[in-house]
């Protein structure tokens, strides 16, 4: 074996791979040979150093923002089906919280929502037919730019006007802060 | 019986998330010690991790367990990511040899000494000239590393680094084993040509 061999072996035998053949070779080449022995010294250390190079720790960061990289992912491929059945899949706890906060909102929205209270009772029939032309001094004031004209037709130009429609706006506009009634009715 | 490993690949496929984030927090360290040594660069290795793990989240459904190991699929992903990282970075034309080792190093060089005084354990025998040294010694080893062919260096890292044999290292270089202990022969030579100016201290 000459010193080129016995570099190629440097690895195998290091690992203690080499064959029987080849090791005795190998180690009588090594026993004569000053040069490869002082390189096989070197090439070991160097291996060894090289093996015990400390190991990078991962930041804590590293999970948390993977498993945000792979939701995002996640929602990406997801049609709007899937996404949609996904929140059935939430916790129990924050379903029914979010249900919770909906009849809340609801509810709230419900009590205190102005049409609701302050609606008019409907008119009868024979008063509704007739539109409303003249209003007595005792009768709030009217702030009437939405009353319908005397002839029928409606005072939005383009827009076909029912009797119905006209009755509600004049109920809806009536003023009831004008001095002459004092700020009642 | 399945290894670890492609159980939980295979709870993953058929939809249980936590397996995969469990396989993520298995081989996370491993994966960014391999990227960080391999590119020279620390502080992109994580977000080269991250995107291997990603990578591998959508390919699942091809994982066929038992038939390629997980770890060596893992390898093989990110050696892609690494080498076009680097070709990346070649292009654009800042290419940095090494983060970890070589730049700021001045800079660098006071963090560390702050670093091993602040963590040396209060014995009377400790030195820290020695610790130094080995800190020095440590960077020439990494800088070596990183400055070996692409060849060479992806085999040193595999077997040296991350411990594997040289089969699943045949497997990751798609080399025929001959060539892989060849090349990982070749590549600790030139490693030991490159430290021959440290070996008293080794």
């Amino acid at each position: 074996m000459n010193c080129l061999q016995a570099e190629e072996n440097f690895s195998a035998y290091l690992e203690d791979a080499l064959d029987y053949q080849t090791l005795q070779r190998f180690e009588s080449h090594i026993a004569e040979c000053a040069t490869c022995r002082r390189e096989y010294a070197r090439f070991s250390e160097s291996v060894k150093a090289s093996q015990q190079l400390p190991q990078i720790e991962p930041s804590p960061y590293f999970i948390p923002t993977l498993q945000q990289r792979l939701a995002a992912e996640q929602r990406g491929t997801l049609s709007f089906w899937q996404r949609l059945l996904h929140i059935f899949n939430m916790p129990k706890w924050a379903l029914s919280g979010i249900m919770v906060l909906f009849f809340i909102t609801a509810t709230v929205t419900f009590l205190y929502h102005d049409d609701f209270f302050n609606r008019e009772t409907p008119l009868p029939n024979e008063q509704m037919s007739t539109p409303r032309t003249g209003l007595s001094s005792e009768s709030p004031s009217i702030n009437n730019q939405f009353l319908p004209s005397a002839s029928g037709t409606s005072d939005f130009p383009g827009t076909i006007s029912t009797q119905p429609m006209q009755k509600h706006y004049t109920l809806k506009r009536v003023s009831y802060t004008t001095a002459s009634t004092g700020g009642g009715l | 019986m399945l290894e670890l490993d492609d159980e939980l690949m295979q709870r993953f496929q058929k939809g249980d998330e936590d397996a995969f984030n469990l396989l993520a927090r298995r081989h996370q360290q491993s994966l960014i010690n391999f990227i960080a040594r391999f590119t020279g660069d620390k502080d992109n290795a994580e977000d080269l991790a991250q995107e291997t793990f990603i990578r591998m989240y959508k390919a699942a459904d091809r994982y066929k367990p038992g038939r390629a190991q997980f770890k060596t699929w893992m390898y093989l992903i990110a050696k892609r990511l690494c080498i076009n990282e680097i070709r990346n970075r070649g292009r654009r034309n800042r290419f940095r040899v090494d983060n970890i080792a070589t730049n700021d190093k001045t800079y660098r060089e006071n963090d560390e000494q702050i670093d091993i005084i602040a963590t040396a354990p209060a014995d009377a025998a400790f030195q820290p000239e020695v610790a130094l040294e080995r800190k020095e010694l440590r960077n020439a080893i990494q800088k070596a590393i990183a400055e070996l062919p692409e060849q060479y260096r992806f085999p040193l890292i595999l077997r040296d680094i991350q411990g594997l044999s040289y089969d699943e290292i045949g497997k990751i270089l798609e080399l025929r084993s001959g060539t892989t202990k060849s090349r990982i022969n070749r590549a600790r030579l030139m490693l030991k040509d490159k430290l021959k100016p440290f070996m008293e201290l080794l």
